[in-house]
Order: C-alpha cells, then structure tokens, then sequence
C-alpha cells in the first residue's frame, strides 16, 4: 500500500515538472514568434498602401482609403522633413521634422502616435495610427549572449523543476498525511467496532463461567473447566483492551491527560488494585520504594496504570505457576524508574544473567509489553525489557523537576 | 435491607445474567431494554440504584441518565461497551457514581454496586460484627468480652473506611486522605498510632492481629473472616 501511494508520488512529480517545462518552452517559442517579422505586422502593411499613393506631376492621389482602419493617418515626408503630402493628419503634429525626430519616431512614437515608415524614392512614408492602439517595443540582442541561451535555458528548466519538486514535497506530504489519517482511523474505528461487539458477548461467558465456579454440587472437574474459561476470557478481556490502546497511541488519537503524580502513592494504589483483583494468587508480592521521598512526575494515570498493570500481569505469565513479584521505582540519571521484577522460587537459584529482549517487548510478547513501552514513548520516555533471573521490565520516565539528589532503588 | 435495582440494558440475554447475578446477591430488579421503557419502569416503581449502559436503541445513557436525575437523585452506576477515556470522563463528570466497561466479573459488578450503594445509603444507626467484637456505628463503639469501648473521631474514620472497603487492601495513602486534609507527607507514623490504639480495641491480640491486617508497603486489610 505504501509502495503504491510512494509510486503515485513520484509520478505526480514527474508529471507536473514535465507539464511545466512543456508550457515553459511554448511560452518562449510564442514570444520569439511573436518578435519575429509576421508578429510584428500589426495591421495592414505599409508597403502596401505605399503602392496606393502616386505621384502625377506635383499632385499625388491616393487609392488605397479602404486599406487603413479607424484612425489612421498618412504623411509623406521630403528630403528636408517638409510634408509633401497628408492624409487625416493629427492637428497637433509639426509640419516639419529633422533628423533627430525621424531617427525617434522610425523606432518608437511620433508625439505618442505609433507609427510605421516606408522609405520611397520621394521621401518617408509614414503611417500613424491612434494613441495607445499598439505598444511598440524594440528587441536587441548582442549575437555572443545569443549563443549562450542554451545554458539559459537549462538554468530555466531547473529552476522550474525545483518549484516543481518543491512544490510536490509539500503537497505530496501533505497528500502522504491525509491518505495515512484516513487509513488510520478507518483501522481504529474498525477495531474499536470489533472491541465494542466482542465485550458484550464476552460478559456473558465471563459472568456465567464465573457463576459455575462458585455454584454448589457442581462436579469439581467442571468448577476447574469454568475456572479455565474465566481465566482465559479475562485474558482475552486484556487483549481486547490492550490492542484498542495500542491502536490509538499508534495512530496517535489517544490524548494524553497528564497530572502530577506522587510515585509512591501511585505505586501504591496501582499494587493494591492489582492485589485486590486476586490476579497474583501464589505469588510473595512486595514493594521497594527508597526511604526519601521520590521527586513528583507528569503523567497520565491512567496510561501509566495500565502500563504498570500490564507489567505486573507480565511478572505473572512468566513466573507461573508462583513465586515472588517486587514493584519498585527510583531515580536513575536523572529519570524516574519503575520496575517490576519476578521470579520463581526455583529461577531465584540460578545465576544472573539478563538477556535483553527487544525495545518494543517483542512480536512474541503480544500487547501487552508493546503497550507498555508506547505509553513510555508517549510520556517522552523509553521501556526496558530484561529476560533472566530476575524476570525484570521497567518504565523510564522523565522527571518533572530534576532531582535535588540522585537516589537508587534498594535493589 | 434489599435494595432494588433498575437495569437498562439493550441487550436482553446480557440483562438475564446480570438479573442473575443480582438476584443470587439479594437484590430486588427490574429491567428495561430502552429509554422509553427506563422512565417508564422508575415512574412506576422508582428504583434504589441504577445499572445504564450508554448506547440504547432509542437514545444514549447520558441523556437517560440526566432526565433520571431530574426526578430523583439515586446512585447511577454506567455499564458500558465503551471504553474510551471521552466515555468514562463523560459519565463520570455528568455525576454517575461508577462507569464499570464491559466484559466484567459478577464479583466485580457486585462489589462496585454495594460500594456504592454502603457510601449513599449508609446506615449510620446499624451495627457490624467484626470477629467477636460488635461495631455500633451509631454510638461508634465497639464492644468485646463485654467491654465497651468508644472509637475517637480519627479511629471511627479509620475503622469505616476499612469497612467500606473490607476484604480489600486500602493503601496508607487513601486511609491519610480519609483521615486528614491536605498534603499527606509524614502522616503515615501517625496514622500507624492510630491502628495501634484500633487494634487494641477490635482484636483479641493486637500484637498478632487477625482482622486489621498490616499488607507491608502498601497499607491495611480489613480480614473480616478472621485469621492471618
């Protein structure tokens, strides 16, 4: 799915900047045509109505009115600059014209008249039309920097696919953005679905399961076969919980409500609510909180009580079928710890030596530890997971205020 | 005392368990499958507690919820399919007393709605039987081998929040809030006086107690049952 949207990408890039380059050369083979001699023939040609003025004797007369539009006006200049003859000729022009005036006027405007000249054997045809109908301008260019426009215009198609590039690392982010949201809620709303639907029905074999166990004259084959289908549902319960959680940090929908926290009285209260479950049977439980009071941190409670539960749920798992459970936090450069270690009586034995397992907790340790190490990434911490004797998984978090003193766990 | 119960519940073999599950416990029930039903269930017979899941064929738990409260204010307990925190904060700000999320253990429904049903309906004037001493909440007494001794306010306190919760471990931090207001730092050497002198009025041997159970690191246990 991300090749293909990578692959649509890169093809819009290719697509946009070839367009641009396109037009780009179009407009320049236009503006050259556009300066060329049919581009500068706007309206009728001089030479034309040239041939339409004759000359008999002194007198000249002229056949070529149908040839001018609205507003245009002729006047043949002498050798001398003296009008020999005129047509519609604007009052407000001279009636004589030196050198200096042709030299101007035969390039730009004659008293603001655009106008055109034709060069006879009697003199300087010139053909005026109206102020302001044609914007005249002269192109001049040194033939050296002409041989140099290729570099010009490899210099322009650069600069056009840079835009274009540009252009398309905003847009295609913001498109890469868009499209991963729309994915990523359509997948946490169809888990969230899932989650919904499957609490219902697993209440009722929950409850039921529950009941059998406790109901009197039932054979104990059956109690201990309800047991197993209430433990194991309630396994599924965390699983539900643990993977509609681990959806929304990874989408990022999960708002953090932080609060600040005494460690200790969190631990506390996280151990006893734990205990009062009567999920750690057969297991010696114990705190270790160090004797000076732990520095205060920011966290959301309730991320953070599921991320100890969840370790605490993990000590259990892997020290079935008992042994002991320590929960613990301390200060350790400058970031606050708490850690969950367990062991069985007869793991206790052997000699120490943790394995890391990986930061994420590992594919094979399902949500739970993945769960545990987001929350950690979502409070600007880290989790460790150790594999070994002791069994040992901790929470990183930074602190609130730094610590006046550094302080270790009694561990 | 048998408290009746109003379940509001869309789903109806969800709603016979947990009538079941009330039933065995004691209580009296009555259930409704809608909005509609609900208000019409507590005009005729208004109900002491109220179990409300959130999403109902013909409207949501939260209006249900306010429309209840407008007529009487009985404890509310939310039993829903939705977990999120926006759910959870929401039926608990509108003033729900629990909002407990689907699936759940009997015990653990159980155990919530007698917690909240002993904080509304406490009955003050009634006694307890601790072993073989006898609380008189009323007088705030307790009386063993025929001695009767009276509880100061901080060990009556102690003692009923102990008993709110007994079975399960109260942490010292919840007891100093029970106890004290304010910050709670340094309370705890006081708050351990205060069992002592409790202990030497419920059991037999202080020294080796059998119901105030001391749950080291943590805080105390209220053993009902007696012994270690």
């Amino acid at each position: 799915m991300k090749l293909k949207s990578l692959l649509k990408g890169v093809l819009l890039v290719a697509v946009s900047s070839l367009l641009i380059v396109a037009v780009s050369f179009l407009g320049l083979f236009a503006f050259v045509y556009y300066n060329s001699s049919g581009g500068r023939d706007w309206g009728t040609s001089v030479s034309e109505i040239s041939r339409a003025l004759v000359r008999n004797g002194t007198a000249y007369t002229f056949t070529g009115e149908e040839l001018l539009e609205e507003g245009q006006w002729l006047m043949l200049l002498d050798a001398d600059g003296h009008i020999s003859w005129s047509l519609y000729k604007p009052g407000d022009l001279p009636e004589q014209y030196g050198i200096a005036d042709v030299a101007s006027f035969s390039r730009w405007y004659l008293g603001d008249y655009p106008v055109k000249c034709w060069v006879r054997d009697d003199g300087l045809l010139v053909l005026g039309s109206p102020k302001g109908s044609v914007w005249k301008h002269d192109i001049a260019m040194n033939t050296r920097y002409l041989l140099q426009a290729p570099i010009w215009f490899l210099a322009f198609f650069l600069l056009a696919l840079g835009c274009v590039l540009l252009l398309a690392y905003f847009a295609v982010g913001r498109w890469f953005r868009q499209a991963q949201h729309i994915r990523d809620s359509a997948r946490s709303e169809w888990i969230n679905g899932v989650s919904h639907d499957i609490r219902t029905p697993l209440s009722m074999v929950m409850g039921y399961a529950a009941q059998l166990e406790e109901a009197p004259g039932l054979n104990p084959k059956y109690k201990s076969q309800a047991a197993a289908i209430r433990v194991q549902s309630q396994v599924i319960r965390e699983l539900v919980n643990d993977l509609n959680l681990t959806m929304r940090l990874d989408c990022q929908m999960q708002a953090l409500r932080k609060e600040t926290l005494r460690p200790e009285v969190f631990l506390r209260r996280a151990a006893a609510d734990f205990l009062n479950g009567g999920m750690a049977e057969g297991f010696d439980f114990n705190m270790d909180l160090p004797e000076d009071p732990l520095p205060p941190v920011e966290a959301d409670p309730f991320l953070l009580r599921r991320a100890v539960n969840n370790l605490l749920i993990n000590a259990v798992k892997h020290n079935c079928p008992g042994g002991y459970i320590r929960l613990g936090a301390g200060v350790e450069d400058e970031m606050l710890v708490f850690w969950v270690e367990g062991g069985t009586a007869a793991e206790a034995a052997r000699v120490p030596g943790p394995e890391i397992l990986e930061p994420d907790g590992g594919a094979a340790h399902g949500t739970g530890l993945k769960l545990v190490a987001q929350i950690a990434a979502a409070h600007g911490g880290r989790a460790g997971f150790y594999c070994g004797t002791p069994w040992r998984c901790q929470l990183i978090l930074p602190l609130k205020v730094a610590p006046g003193k550094s302080q270790r766990h009694g561990n | 005392m048998s408290f009746r119960i109003l379940i509001v519940d869309d789903e109806p073999a969800l709603q016979s368990m947990v009538r079941e599950i009330l039933t065995q416990a004691g209580y009296e029930t009555l259930s409704a499958l809608s909005c509609a039903q609900a208000l019409e269930q507590f005009r005729a017979a208004p109900p002491d507690a109220v179990l409300l899941d959130v999403m109902l064929p013909d409207g949501d738990g939260f209006s249900l919820f306010g429309k209840l409260r407008e007529n009487r204010d009985m404890p509310v307990l939310f039993l829903s399919a939705r977990d999120e925190d926006a759910d959870r904060l929401q039926g608990l700000g509108l003033g729900a007393d629990d909002y407990i999320t689907k699936p759940f253990l009997p015990q653990e429904l159980l155990l919530r709605l007698r917690a909240v049903l002993r904080r509304v309906y406490r009955e003050e004037g009634s006694a307890s039987k601790l072993g073989d001493a006898e609380i008189d909440w009323g007088k705030g007494t307790v009386r063993r081998d025929g001695r009767e001794a009276a509880l100061t306010a901080k060990e009556y306190a102690l003692l009923r929040k102990l008993w709110d919760a007994r079975g399960n471990i109260v942490t010292i931090d919840a007891l100093c809030a029970a106890l004290w207001d304010g910050p709670l730092v340094g309370y705890e050497n006081t708050l351990m006086v205060h069992i002592r002198r409790l202990r030497e009025k419920i059991e037999a041997e202080p020294s080796h107690p059998s119901y105030l159970l001391t749950v080291r690191g943590l805080g105390y246990r209220l053993n009902v049952e007696g012994g270690t």
